[in-house]
């Protein structure tokens, strides 16, 4: 039983009248553990992909199974529910939540899950420092880098400890060296929790580090 | 492609035109039926054949076999077509343009065929559960009310009525307006459990179903009780009992508008339970918890700043101009102190001092903080305005209520017909009444009064001075320390004047005395006492000793002219001053036995009853019939015997809490305002919150908290202002032109309920206007948001 497959979904937007194909009927299996990396040209549909795969966005046609069970079937508790602890998202930005530190940000999937808030904080302490920001952690996102929002994003998505992590070009503002960190906390969370990993990434030695890659071209995804 | 475009382009002309025409359409038929003055009474009957309850309309009409009064001829027949004909015109062209849908220009989608979206195959257009639960919620609530209505008040008129029979009935003797707000609460009780039911079961807010449920199943009660007023006939087929629940909307003075506003709050209530039902359950589970939500909507919104808080109550309190004046001297004095520093610091250490330069811009509010601000002050000053306002009319009822329970006894008790020849046996009865703490017999009639200078109508009352104070103030108002008691001895009343003058007017008196008094046994030459008020006195210009005639118009002697009005001679014994111009005008005193003489009574006219409590003075009073053993004796309480008085300042107490509501109202407005900004604000938020795993309810929950925020803070200002500033009026004390008023200062009385319930609304509607903007929110996509960068 694949953890998640993707089974013939659509995706096209319509535009002054014009149909623009993202995604022309892609179909994929997933298994439990597996670290994917995704490639493809800029505008290729890469982040479309992942935001269905997260059901942040819905396909035009098309399911998403979650262990055999078609997410977009389930109500809206069941999907908040499901994006809450099975899913951790790294978005292409950061996406942080303006008002709140950096290790409130990281907690907020734990609070919004109702957990003890003084649990929370101490886990997304340990998660910052992790991702080496344990000097950071009382700084809003407006006075974070660029690349530390990125890694906070990261600590925030591993915080619940999901089944899956889906990462849209987590190491895209970073340096060579933070950048290959973070690749190798991917790794090892891969080890430790048996997280399952899609990684958007343009960068093509980290791609294939990757076990298994992916390439998306023409609406289509291929085995690279 | 492009066809399509112009396809929608056209569709808009042709709603537009079509909505132009339309209008034109409808203002003819307006202008036509105003000319045939025949709107008013149209308006009413085409809004509800609109809803389709014309028939039903029709249908009570014909049954009731009213005679309809003869529609006003229509003289501008052509008028009235050509409206209609514009009008329909206009909508067929709406509608044509709706048709026009735009032709797909492209093949068949290579996904054609696939399985649907689950989420849109599951999707249900309507939920007849949801239809049944809003509907028949309006339906029992409307039905709940009134049934408790009639049982609860209903007791009143058993007890008073049967008391011979049951005694079990007078735990319900509730007066009406006191069963109308437990029926109400009732009502708006299942009308807003159904709402919640039926949110949590459709787990969406199903407007379609509230509307047509609200439309068919909560309409019909208040149409038919709309026609009763109009048709008493029908108010009597549905029986006497029914009228108790009129009672209330009449106080208004327009039944139909009472009905109309109590169907107002159910749907409110039902509004309410819907959305509360949505949020709590509305995600397939109940979820009552908060803290996240709470913990998000305070980042927000940080209302409850001190600063905020402060400078907001400083606005309530000294109005706009001054404090916003000291906040700038103090904020541009702090600034160039502030600056002053940095330069400095900045000689020594440039890098602190950049630091501290940059906090110090960083202190500019934004335009959402200002919004917020305005909106707390908004809802402010609606509830400090509807608090003051309502506690000086309090006040004013208060002061008349104790200037006429001073003077008025609580409770009178009196026989149907006839006097009292045993009232010293009744009074022995009546002792045994728990709560009542005095009794007085009284005689009362209308009398004239002359004096000298002046004479006028007044009423007179025989009274007990030995008793008058337990149940009166009578004893307390007399002016200069005199007593009543110099009643009993009026020879000892001090005469007036020139000592040469008083043996004359001796003289005079029994000169008087033997012509007028030929019927009566001889009296000693000294005259009874009377106690009269401060204003007659004026009017009258009579002091203490001076004397007055008291001429009775009932009760005639026969002289050798003829019948002549009988009358009798007395001297002022004392003045009062009660502080009600009623009565210090219009009301003087004497003994009872001098007016048992006087009038030809036997005993009394009844017995004045004071009570521990004057709130529970009805159920004591009906107490008291009880134990007399019911008719022919009867007992009337003080608001009874004023009803007039007490029912149109409460009246007019309601009107005013409703105009202020309008000022909180508009401050709602503010606060739409606010949470939809604050929503557009946080667009990308949004989606990142739901992206986290936040259910729609919860977004609800965080707006919803975001605008109850700033309406608790605006109730709370408002309460603290309000509070402060009725103290202020009290203490200080404003003076009233002594000419109009008959109170040398505004009163104020504080009644906390009413307080309360000033806040609890403002609390309510700020509720309620952030239910729109927080479903907004809700609505919001992740991808919306997600893009937006
Ligand atoms: N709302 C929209 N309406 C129309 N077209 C859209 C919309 N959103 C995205 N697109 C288009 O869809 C295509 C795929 O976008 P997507 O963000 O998935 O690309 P991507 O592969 O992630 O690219 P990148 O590597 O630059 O992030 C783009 O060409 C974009 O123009
Ligand atoms: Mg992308």
């Amino acid at each position: 039983m694949a953890l998640l497959s993707i089974r013939n979904v659509f995706k096209s937007y319509f535009l002054h009248g014009k149909r623009i194909d993202i995604l022309r009927g892609v179909s994929l299996d997933i298994q439990r553990g597996e670290l994917v990396s995704l490639v493809g040209a800029s505008g290729a549909g890469k982040s479309t992909f992942l935001h269905v795969l997260g059901t942040l966005d819905a396909p035009a046609a098309g399911e998403v199974l979650f262990e055999d069970r078609p997410v977009f079937s389930m109500n809206d508790a069941e999907i908040a529910e499901f994006r809450n602890q099975t899913i951790g998202f790294v978005f292409q930005s950061h996406f942080l939540l303006p008002e709140f530190t950096a290790l409130e940000n990281v907690a907020m999937p734990a609070l919004i899950r109702r957990q003890d808030r003084t649990g929370a904080y101490a886990y997304a302490r340990e998660l910052l420092e992790r991702v080496g920001l344990g000097h950071r952690v009382d700084h809003r996102p407006g006075e974070l880098s660029g690349g530390e929002a990125q890694r906070v994003a990261l600590a925030r998505a591993l915080v619940l400890k999901p089944a899956v992590l889906l990462a849209d070009e987590p190491t895209g503002n970073l340096d060579p060296a933070t950048g290959e960190g973070i690749h190798q906390l991917l790794r090892e969370v891969n080890r430790e929790q048996g997280i399952t990993a899609v990684v958007v990434t343009h960068n093509e030695t980290l791609a294939r580090s990757m076990p298994r890659r992916l390439r998306l071209a023409g609406g289509e995804v291929s085995e690279a | 492609m492009h066809s399509a475009e112009r396809q929608t382009v056209h569709r808009w002309t042709f709603i537009w035109i079509g909505a132009l025409v339309a209008l034109v359409g409808f203002s003819l038929l307006g202008v036509a039926l105003t000319s045939s003055q025949a709107w008013l009474e149209t308006s009413p009957s085409l809004g509800l054949s609109l809803l389709g309850w014309g028939g039903l309309v029709q249908a009570l009409n014909a049954l009731l076999l009213v005679s309809e009064q003869p529609v006003a001829p229509v003289p501008n027949t052509g008028l009235l077509v050509a409206g209609a004909v514009v009008w329909l015109a206009g909508w067929a062209l709406i509608a044509a343009g709706i048709r026009r849908a735009p032709a797909s220009a492209e093949g068949p989608s290579p996904a054609a065929g696939a399985t649907l979206y689950p989420r849109l195959a599951r999707y249900r257009d309507f939920y007849w559960s949801t239809l049944g639960a809003y509907g028949g919620g309006m339906l029992l609530a409307e039905v709940v009310l009134i049934l408790l209505q009639t049982v609860l008040s209903s007791g009143v008129s058993a007890t008073e009525l049967g008391a011979a029979g049951k005694g079990a009935s007078s735990g319900l003797s509730l007066p009406p307006t006191g069963a109308f707000a437990i029926a109400l609460l009732a009502g708006g009780m299942v009308a807003f459990i159904s709402g919640f039911i039926g949110a949590s079961r459709a787990q969406r807010l199903s407007l379609p179903e509230a509307t047509i449920g609200v439309l068919y199943l909560g309409l019909p009660i208040p149409i038919v009780l709309t026609l009763m007023e109009r048709l008493p006939g029908l108010q009597l087929a549905l029986g006497y009992r029914l009228r108790e629940v009129t009672y209330v909307a009449g106080l208004i003075g327009r039944p139909e508008l009472g009905y109309w506003l109590v169907f107002t709050f159910l749907v409110l209530a039902l509004v309410l339970g819907i959305n509360t039902g949505f949020i709590a359950a509305g995600s397939g589970r109940v979820d009552l918890k908060l803290g996240f939500e709470l913990f998000v909507a305070r980042r927000h919104v940080a209302v409850f700043r001190p600063s905020l808080l402060l400078g907001t109550l400083a606005v309530l309190m000294f109005g706009i101009i001054p404090p916003l004046l000291i906040y700038f001297i103090i904020r541009s004095a702090e600034a160039a102190v502030e600056r002053t520093r940095i330069r400095a610091l900045g000689l020594k250490d440039p890098l602190a001092a950049a630091s501290d330069l940059n906090r110090l811009k960083l202190r500019e509010q934004s335009p959402t903080m200002m919004m917020t601000a305005l909106s707390v002050g908004g809802v402010g000053v609606g509830v400090m305005a509807l608090i003051i306002v309502l506690s000086v009319m309090s006040g004013f009822e208060a002061d008349l209520q104790q200037k006429i329970l001073g003077t008025n006894a609580h409770a009178v008790v009196s026989k149907y017909a006839g006097d009292l020849p045993e009232y010293a046996k009744v009074m022995e009865s009546v002792r045994k009444v728990p709560g009542v703490v005095g009794q007085t017999p009284f005689i009362i009639n209308q009398v004239m009064i002359a004096s000298e200078g002046n004479v006028d109508g007044v009423i007179i009352k025989g009274i007990d001075p030995g008793t008058v104070g337990e149940v009166t103030d009578l004893p307390k108002n007399i002016l200069g320390g005199g007593s009543l008691d110099i009643l009993y001895t009026p020879e000892k009343i001090v005469h007036r004047g020139l000592p040469d003058e008083e043996p004359a007017e001796e003289s005079g008196v029994e000169e008087d005395d033997i012509i007028r008094r030929s019927g009566t046994p001889k009296k000693a030459p000294v005259l009874p006492g009377i106690v009269i008020g401060r204003e007659l006195a004026a009017s009258l210009r009579v002091v203490v000793g001076d004397r007055v005639n008291v001429v009775s118009p009932l009760g005639t002697e026969l002289s050798p002219s003829g019948p002549i009005p009988k009358s009798r001679a007395f001297r002022v014994a004392a003045v009062f001053y009660s502080g009600m111009y009623e009565y210090d005008s219009k009301f003087v005193y004497i003994l009872l036995k001098e007016a048992q003489d006087f009038f030809g009574v036997k005993g009394a006219t009844g017995i004045e009853l004071k009570v521990a409590d004057i709130d529970d003075a009805r159920r004591i009073a009906s107490q008291v019939v009880k134990v007399l053993g019911g008719y022919p004796y009867r007992a009337r309480d003080w608001g009874e015997m004023n009803k007039n008085l007490f029912s149109a300042l409460r009246l007019e107490k309601l009107v005013m809490g409703i105009i202020l509501s309008i000022i909180i109202i508009v401050a709602a407005g503010l606060i739409v305002a606010t949470v939809i900004m604050l929503v557009l604000e946080k667009r990308k938020e949004i989606s990142v919150l739901k992206a986290l795993g936040v259910p729609d309810g919860g977004i609800v929950k965080i707006f919803l908290a975001e605008g109850l925020q700033i309406g608790v803070a605006g109730g709370f200002l408002g309460l603290i202002s309000g509070l402060s500033w009725c103290l202020f009026i009290e203490k200080a004390g404003i003076k009233l032109d002594p000419d109009v008023y008959y109170i040398p200062a505004v009163p104020v009385r504080i009644e906390p309920v009413q307080t309360v319930l000033a806040v609890v609304i403002a609390v309510l509607v700020t509720y309620l206007a952030s239910i729109y903007p927080a479903l907004k929110a809700s609505s919001v996509e992740p991808v919306e948001g997600l893009k937006a960068e």
